[in-house]
């Protein structure tokens, strides 16, 4: 069986090899003076705009970054299943929801962040210090310019009058931006009522839920439907893309903030926390300060169009210029978390697929 | 002699790998449903019960019958053509018509809703006729599509190796081609069709990415929202132990026809079939219906993704992350054939444990990728917790932690989840030895090691190396696992295509996109030349 025997001396050396593949993570409590200083980040987050803000902060500070990216969910089973032996300094999330999680994992850190006060606003900071927002993203509407009138469009919970009826288009419920809308309105108008308004878009809907944001925002422009539910940033993504369509389609609808009157728009956040475990708490605070800091917000602003979390930042992106000022929902993201399971089932119980 | 004891020393080692691959395979399905059993009792499941699992159910089964449908066809036919006809262009067809295997689904599914949507190129050029690709039919068909290449595969290496004696009696005694083909070499290729058409329907039923971008809920949906929207990894892994149940039925099917068509050629001598010559007409219809599948599952959604990337400046990164799809997969593709190859000798032997071996192996494949990795982070996490204390007490120093120190996990992972795409094909490849082949051999004084080397591979090796090819094309773009136990700063041509495909920057997805059929093509072509080389000396046996 000399073939068996190959494969399993093969198998094994290469396993060896794999296994003793140089560990520069986790030198925990076993840094040197005159080893490098790094930073272990787990992000949900995978934008380029991350990779030129990681480089300039280790250009400035010496700092390295390791870096792992994967989804919210899976970052936190992670964090968690390793337990005090991980790595991990720095988790980044890009829904307050899964911070609410990872926080009630017990995978964070209290931390003080009075220092960024008041620059940010208070409902975007954990209350008990576990997190803090670095970027935040509004879920608004987007309506045809030729099917509706500016002064047809108002609120969210418009959208589930009859008139409505087979003119709206959104994307699955499974999606992260929709349970913290849903999310909001429960925390807002109370569960009965947060039912009752997704049974009503469930009903207007144009067609069942397909494709993502961008998806919608398309069929609006082609006429599948009227309006749609979408994050601002997709729509300022296809007004600068490479492809003619999409810039055609974003010409064809009108990005539209609601709620200005009343609640304010919905907004959720990217968000940072130090892990409990972080055997770089300085780097990790280090890098949550920096991504607070002026030129990374304001690269937020101009590479993925996310709207800074500090007061006062400026930017050059006309097309986001556009869209700001608006009035955003004042209420403390952390709610969203609070209320997700909540939304989660609404949408099973109405048929949201 | 009994086939049990014939084999002697070998199928006991064979036993022993073929145990290691099902540990290897089953633990982590195994450590997900001890999460399923001994988590905490919510009320999740009661309420997904009462709401969306009846329509997960019923989607489930839709997209698995379409895809299976869809890929069964496009694969016997494909398989017999390349295999049994001549035809213009059929020895490029031969090993082409794998590659849509290296796209995956969910990247066939961007393109196609892109392009189909209300809005898009091929709905504004057909006035809207060109119905929208969504749905549980259009997820079944993008299965279909990119999953076909399972069937072909194992149906060409099987018409190829089959004897023409029992078509050739069919036709003498009157049957037309058609009919000669049914009754004969398609009754002949059942064992293998039925493994291509497991793997198949597993593969669509633990897909999310798909399934979730066209609107098809499926049973991985509820899955992965009871994880994420409910917060519960325990009720995760309880729905996931149905899809287990459906993985054991499914390969137990598969088993059970593999056994009852047990049908060994009376004569091991390789009589290698002659090709038909088509007609003009009939050799380009043959090149048409290569071409047609090739370019819905490849050329069409690629083409679409290139033309986007034109548009954008290309990602960075992207050598490293070649390089690391194709090591990984490499490494994966040559242990996954070993495993699988070792549990094929093993159930030559017939006996309950390699059988039972076989079975726990084909678990792995049926959990999505997310929750096997789960199982993969509670096994080592597990296993820490053991070692610590007396890697301390003995060197006073912290054992280095599993999980982050290197890419073993994602190995251990990936043959887990894949290991059983290779059993299924090496056995279908093994079922052409005979025994009286083996007897022949010794009789005329070969050793084991001899009448493997010499007798077996060459009989055996293109099965086997399309056994490892399968598993390196599911490592160059499986997703869920990679994302969740890669090493610090290590990423793979699929993670960078889904970090932009997921933001819908479909045009930046694009080039890692293209990248993942070009990596597999170059161990395609290398195994392409091998197995000529093979075939042109086995003429010697």
């Amino acid at each position: 069986m000399k073939y068996a025997k190959l494969l399993a001396a093969g198998a094994l050396s290469v396993l060896a090899a794999a296994c003793s593949q140089p560990d520069t993570a986790a030198g925990a409590g076993s840094e040197q003076a005159d080893t490098p200083r790094v930073v272990n980040v787990y992000s949900a987050r995978h934008y380029r705009s991350d990779a030129a803000i990681y480089a300039a902060f280790t250009e400035q500070t010496g700092i390295e970054i390791n870096l792992i990216e994967a989804s919210g969910d899976q970052l936190i089973e992670r964090v968690r299943a390793d337990g005090p032996r991980s790595p991990a300094d720095v988790i980044i999330t890009v829904d307050a929801a899964r911070l609410h999680r990872a926080e009630e994992a017990g995978l964070f850190a209290q931390s003080d962040f009075s220092e960024f006060t008041p620059e940010i606003a208070d409902n975007l900071i954990d209350p008990d210090g576990y997190w803090i927002a670095i970027a935040k993203r509004a879920r608004v509407l987007a309506y045809s310019n030729q099917r509706v009138q500016p002064d047809e469009v108002s609120t969210y919970e418009d959208l589930a009058d009859p008139r409505w009826e087979g003119r709206i288009c959104v994307r699955e419920s499974g999606n992260a931006y929709n349970q913290s809308l849903l999310a909001s309105m429960v925390a807002r108008l109370g569960e009965e009522e947060a039912e009752a308004w997704a049974a009503g878009i469930v009903a207007n809907m144009a067609r069942p839920p397909q494709g993502g944001d961008i998806t919608q925002i398309i069929g609006v422009a082609a006429g599948d439907c009227d309006i749609a539910i979408t994050n601002h940033y997709y729509y300022l993504l296809m007004q600068n893309s490479g492809e003619a369509a999409n810039r055609a389609a974003a010409e064809a609808v009108t990005l539209f903030f609601p709620n200005q009157d009343t609640s304010g728009a919905h907004v959720n956040i990217s968000g940072a926390g130090i892990a409990v475990n972080a055997p770089h708490p300085d780097e990790a605070r280090e890098l949550i300060a920096f991504f607070l800091s002026d030129e990374a917000q304001r690269m937020f602003a101009e590479m993925t169009n996310e709207i800074p979390v500090v007061e006062g930042v400026e930017w050059e992106n006309e097309r986001l210029d556009a869209v700001m000022p608006f009035t955003a929902d004042t209420r403390n993201v952390s709610e969203l978390g609070d209320h997700n399971a909540t939304a989660q089932r609404i949408f099973d119980r109405v048929g949201w697929q | 002699m009994t086939p049990a004891r014939q084999g002697g020393r070998l199928p006991d080692r064979a036993t022993a790998l073929a145990i290691l691959a099902a540990l290897v395979c089953a633990a982590p399905v195994f450590a997900v449903a001890w999460i399923a059993v001994t988590g905490e009792t919510g009320d999740y499941l009661a309420h997904l019960a009462r709401t969306r699992l009846p329509v997960y159910l019923v989607n489930s089964a839709l997209v698995a019958a379409i895809a299976a449908g869809g890929a069964g066809l496009i694969g016997t036919v494909l398989g017999w053509l390349v295999a049994r006809t001549e035809f213009p262009g059929r020895a490029l067809f031969s090993w082409v018509l794998i590659l849509p295997l290296a796209v995956p689904a969910y990247v066939a599914a961007y393109a196609w809703l892109d392009l189909s949507q209300a809005g898009g190129p091929l709905h504004a050029a057909t006035a809207g006729l060109f119905p929208t690709v969504r749905g549980a039919w259009g997820a079944g068909l993008m299965f279909a599509l990119v999953l076909y290449p399972y069937v072909y595969l194992l149906a060409r290496d099987t018409f190829t190796g089959q004897s023409a004696d029992a078509y050739n009696a069919a036709r003498t005694l009157g049957a037309g081609p058609f009919s000669a083909f049914a009754r004969t070499s398609l009754p002949m290729a059942r064992p293998a069709l039925a493994a291509g058409l497991a793997l198949v329907i597993m593969e669509s039923l633990a897909d999310y990415g798909t399934v979730s971008y066209l609107g098809a809920p499926t049973l991985s949906i509820g899955l992965v929202r009871a994880w994420s929207g409910a917060g519960s990894l325990v009720d995760a892994a309880r729905l996931s132990l149905i899809l287990v149940a459906v993985a054991l039925i499914v390969f137990g099917l598969e088993r059970a026809q593999r056994s009852r068509a047990r049908s060994h050629a009376a004569s091991g001598r390789h009589r290698p079939a002659p090709r038909f010559h088509l007609s003009r007409t009939q050799g380009l219809a043959a090149a048409l219906a290569c071409l047609i599948p090739l370019a819905l599952g490849l050329i069409v959604p690629l083409a679409r993704l290139g033309w986007l990337a034109l548009n954008e400046q290309p990602a960075p990164n992207l050598l490293p992350a070649s390089w690391h799809s194709l090591t990984l997969a490499a490494i994966s593709a040559v242990l996954a054939a070993g495993l699988g190859l070792s549990t094929a000798y093993a159930l030559r032997g017939r006996t309950f444990i390699a059988t039972a071996s076989a079975r726990a192996a084909g678990l792995g494949y049926a959990v999505p990728g997310a929750v096997a990795a789960v199982g993969v982070i509670a096994i080592l996490s597990g296993t820490q917790a053991l070692i610590d204390p007396a890697w301390q007490s003995f060197t006073g120093e912290v054992f280095p932690v599993l999980l982050t120190g290197g890419a073993a996990a994602l190995i251990f992972a990936y043959l887990s989840r894949f290991a059983a795409a290779a059993i299924g094909p090496s056995e279908a490849a093994l079922a052409r030895v005979t025994p009286a082949l083996d007897g022949a051999a010794r009789t005329l004084g070969a050793t084991r090691g001899e009448t493997v080397r010499r007798v077996h591979w060459p009989l055996i090796a293109a099965g086997i190396t399309s056994a490892g090819l399968l598993v390196f094309v599911e490592v160059l773009k499986e997703l869920p696992a990679t994302m969740i136990l890669r090493p610090f700063n290590y990423d793979t041509l699929a993670i960078i295509a889904h970090n932009y495909a997921s933001d819908e920057r479909l045009g930046e997805a694009a080039l890692p996109s293209l990248l993942i059929p070009l990596v597999a093509l170059l161990p395609m072509i290398f195994v392409a030349r091998y197995l000529s080389r093979a075939r042109s000396s086995s003429g010697q046996v």
